[in-house]
């Protein structure tokens, strides 16, 4: 390759990934600075004064590891029972004979246009009649019902791919259609269940709307919304929430980063096709 | 497959085919209905009744048919918020698009290591948005920001972006752009790799130049794609929320008709005018929707 084109080339894939990166690592060069840095003019890039106090401030001034076990218990509720129904839904859209197909899919798909802010007021009117605020059931529902739609497309399109024969085969020997079911597509499917979580996880661990409404209080917040509330009224105590944004960001930046391929299939498929 | 089960079936393997597509379709009907089907519903009745939780209505609702979208037809606030939707819908969904299709046609070049490039485009999208929200609040704050930053180093001055309204709402659609341009870089992505090599070598050989295989081949192939993008942009920048809100700290000075609908109904307590507004935003989402939809339908054809 001619050195221009090489040239061209780092650049390009410069551009994507410092697009991408730069606000992730900007906040994490953030939380390595003391306050006394992060409020001087002209600011720093790289941390001076490079410290970890801030991640101390986080984890033992502000309930960082709380809101941390709250989004992972409602993210890990939601993902299990979305990914239970929509595999069971996926399978028979995948491979049974059933009436007003396209409907449904259709109607899947309108599904999960919903803006979720007119779903809030209902949802908020049901959880409080039924004494439901500030418990995990309360948004673990919602979520999970949130992901129905692209989980159950990613697993059709997932299902449409193991071959028939397979099956047929396993009946053929003896197995009742529930027994192939086990026995052949499950351990098949594994990965299209995997992309389907991973999918219906991070839906979860990023909502905000639901969560600021139904589970409000201190000790019940979800990262985002424990974070956004470290904003005071009139101050901004950015080392408190870069450190607990790198806390937050860090295990999911990695579960994407080592299954970004599934990742991207997933979201292709249920974006496109969808 | 259309023969009942053979006889040496046993137990609930013995269920039909339209049996066993009921109970397999069951569990998810009846969470969406929970979760979706039946909070619209209730939505459309909410909407015709006078009810706030602060005062007597709370307990007695009073039925005023179409009252409360009467009301919202003088209400100023409402006609700002949506006017404020419009905007981010106006400003966000080409920028996004233009942006996200640059993204797209540099991902696709022929890198030896595609990680790194992939990666760049996924942490975008799965960045929760109301981080993207504070992070670009970082970005932008006036004195330690570093947007400001650089436009000093460059020989600009300082913008007030968070506090002066104009500079606040393109602050807004700045991070909008960038938080969601990479997902719509991953399906147009997705749109590229599909498009046959031998088209642009067949060009090539005609003598087109890369500008014009752009226009006549990349891009009308790649108009499906493009287009799907543009309505899922549409359909999630009308319903703009948590970026405003985080950038904002809560604050309304910059108020789209989601972040109204949330303080009507649920800070205000006004469950019947709050419900009118959200009916009005489904109905817009519903005709988006149903854009779409016509869409696919016409592309399975």
């Amino acid at each position: 390759m001619r050195w221009s084109a090489r040239f061209w080339l780092w650049a390009a894939a410069a551009v994507v990934v410092v697009n991408g990166f730069f606000p992730m690592v900007w906040i994490l060069l953030t939380s390595f600075k003391p306050e006394s840095e992060l409020t001087r003019i002209p600011i720093t890039w790289w941390p001076e004064n490079f410290t970890l106090q801030n991640y101390v401030q986080a984890l033992t001034g502000a309930p960082i590891g709380r809101y941390f076990l709250n989004s992972l218990i409602v993210a890990a509720g939601a993902t299990a029972l979305c990914v239970f129904v929509s595999a069971l839904a996926a399978y028979a859209l995948a491979r049974l004979r059933i009436p007003h197909k396209t409907l449904i899919f259709s109607l899947l798909v309108g599904v999960s246009m919903f803006p979720t802010v007119t779903l809030l007021l209902p949802l908020f009117e049901m959880v409080l009649a039924l004494g439901l605020r500030n418990t995990y059931i309360a948004l673990i529902l919602p979520h999970a019902a949130l992901s129905i739609p692209v989980a159950t497309l990613v697993l059709v399109s997932f299902f449409q791919g193991i071959p028939k024969d397979l099956e047929a085969a396993a009946m053929v020997d003896g197995c009742t259609r529930i027994g192939a079911l086990w026995r052949v597509v499950v351990p098949l499917s594994a990965p299209g269940v995997f992309t389907a979580s991973i999918l219906a996880f991070v839906n979860s661990w990023d909502e905000f709307l639901l969560a600021l409404t139904l589970m409000p209080s201190q000790a019940m917040r979800t990262l985002p919304v424990g974070i956004q509330f470290l904003q005071g009224e009139y101050t901004f105590p950015w080392p408190l929430i870069s450190a607990a944004l790198v806390i937050a960001l860090v295990p999911v930046a990695l579960v994407i980063a080592v299954f970004q391929e599934r990742v991207v299939g997933g979201l292709t498929q249920g974006g496109v096709k969808g | 497959m259309t023969q009942q089960e053979p006889r040496y079936r046993r137990s609930f393997g013995d269920l039909s085919e339209r049996a066993l597509a009921f109970w397999l379709l069951l569990p998810a009907t009846l969470l969406l209905g929970l979760v979706a089907l039946y909070p619209v519903a209730r939505l459309f009745h909410n909407s015709l009744f006078r009810r706030r939780l602060t005062d007597e209505t709370g307990t007695n609702p009073v039925f005023v048919g179409l009252g409360n979208f009467a009301q919202a037809l003088s209400d100023e606030r409402f006609w700002t918020a949506l006017w404020n939707t419009f905007l981010i819908v106006l400003v966000t969904v080409p920028g996004a698009l233009v942006v996200g299709l640059l993204l797209a046609l540099l991902a696709n070049l022929p890198f030896q290591v595609r990680w790194p490039v992939r990666l760049g485009l996924l942490l975008p999208w799965a960045l929760p948005l109301v981080f993207a929200g504070l992070i670009f609040r970082w970005f932008f704050d006036s004195q330690y920001g570093v947007v400001n930053d650089v436009l000093v180093r460059l020989g600009g001055e300082r913008l007030l972006w968070v506090t002066t309204p104009e500079l606040l709402f393109w602050a807004v659609c700045l991070t909008i752009i960038w938080k969601t341009s990479s997902f719509v870089a991953l399906i147009l992505l997705a749109g590229l790799q599909v498009i046959p090599k031998e088209l642009y070598e067949a060009a090539a050989v005609d003598g087109a130049s890369r500008w014009q295989s752009f226009w006549r081949i990349t891009l009308p192939l790649l108009t499906p794609a493009l287009l799907v993008a543009a309505i899922f942009r549409t359909i999630t920048a009308f319903q703009t929320f948590d970026i405003p809100f985080a950038m904002q700290n809560g604050g309304s000075s910059f108020e789209t008709l989601a972040m109204y609908v949330r303080t009507t109904s649920i800070e205000n307590l006004n469950f019947g005018y709050g419900s009118a507004l959200a009916v009005l935003m489904f109905l817009v989402s519903l005709g988006v929707t149903l854009l779409y939809l016509r869409h696919i339908r016409g592309a399975d054809d």
